[in-house]
């Protein structure tokens, strides 16, 4: 089932200083300037069900097995489209937002990228 | 003349598990908003700040002002991009979890910008 999909509207300018960490930040629309320059903005609202471990995070074709979900990392998503995407193969999140995933190279993300959850 | 706006002092200071602080919050008449950045309106600890220094609280997806113009920013950052992105705007940042510095912009998170784990009894009036 697809809990999440969102397609990349933008991407801020700062975007990188995350990727060098290796942390891809979504927001949803609607995310104040100062968020947005950090962050991947995208157009998915609604979150079908629960954020867990050993759902499937895609950004585009190339897919990660989600491995630790913080405490506030689902209402994050859902209220906000807010998304804190660790490419660390930590299987404990380090902060209460974080969603940890298989470690990896990030993938290129564009504007038209599409990026789902599924579980 | 007209009357002028009079405002009152809070102190936040670290919930139990939180990290940072204490912060004095002060709202001025060139300084009086409560900057909400939480999403769904505006959070109870933005308001009670509002309501007990007379600032005026708002919702930073709502709508905008500058940063000069704001006297604390209110988030529920889970530790990662909102927690570094105030504090390195030069607003002092109440994290409503409690979070301790992190991310890619942690270096502009101190003690004296930032305090985390704020309930309710952590904000208290003073003169």
């Amino acid at each position: 089932m697809i809990k999440f999909e969102g397609r990349v509207t933008a991407i801020g300018p700062y975007v990188s200083e995350f990727i060098d960490a290796g942390i891809l930040v979504l927001f949803g629309q609607g995310a104040p300037e100062e968020l947005a320059e950090f962050a991947i903005l995208h157009d998915g609202t609604t979150l079908q069900g629960e954020l867990r471990a050993g759902d499937t995070v895609c950004v585009d074709e190339a897919c990660f097995q989600v491995l630790a979900v913080g405490e506030v990392a689902g209402a994050n998503l859902s209220n906000l489209g807010h998304l804190v995407l660790k490419f660390n193969g930590e299987h404990e999140v380090e902060m209460p937002g974080d969603v940890c995933v298989e470690a990896g190279r990030i993938p290129e993300v564009i504007i038209g990228t599409i990026i789902r959850v599924e579980g | 003349m007209s009357e002028e706006k009079q405002y009152r002092k809070v102190k936040v200071t670290a919930g139990k598990r939180g990290w940072g602080g204490p912060l004095v919050i002060e709202p001025k008449p060139d300084k009086p908003y409560i900057y909400c950045v939480t999403g769904g309106g505006i959070h109870p600890i933005a308001q009670r700040i509002a309501d007990l220094t007379g600032g005026e609280a708002f919702d930073g997806f709502k709508s905008k002002r500058d940063f000069s113009e704001i006297a604390v920013a209110v988030i529920d950052c889970g530790g990662t991009a909102r927690i570094g992105v105030y504090p390195m705007k030069g607003v002092l940042t109440i994290d409503i979890h409690a979070t301790k510095p992190s991310g890619p912009l942690f270096r502009f998170i101190k003690a004296e910008n930032f305090v985390s784990g704020v309930g309710p009894d952590d904000i208290q009036l003073i003169d």
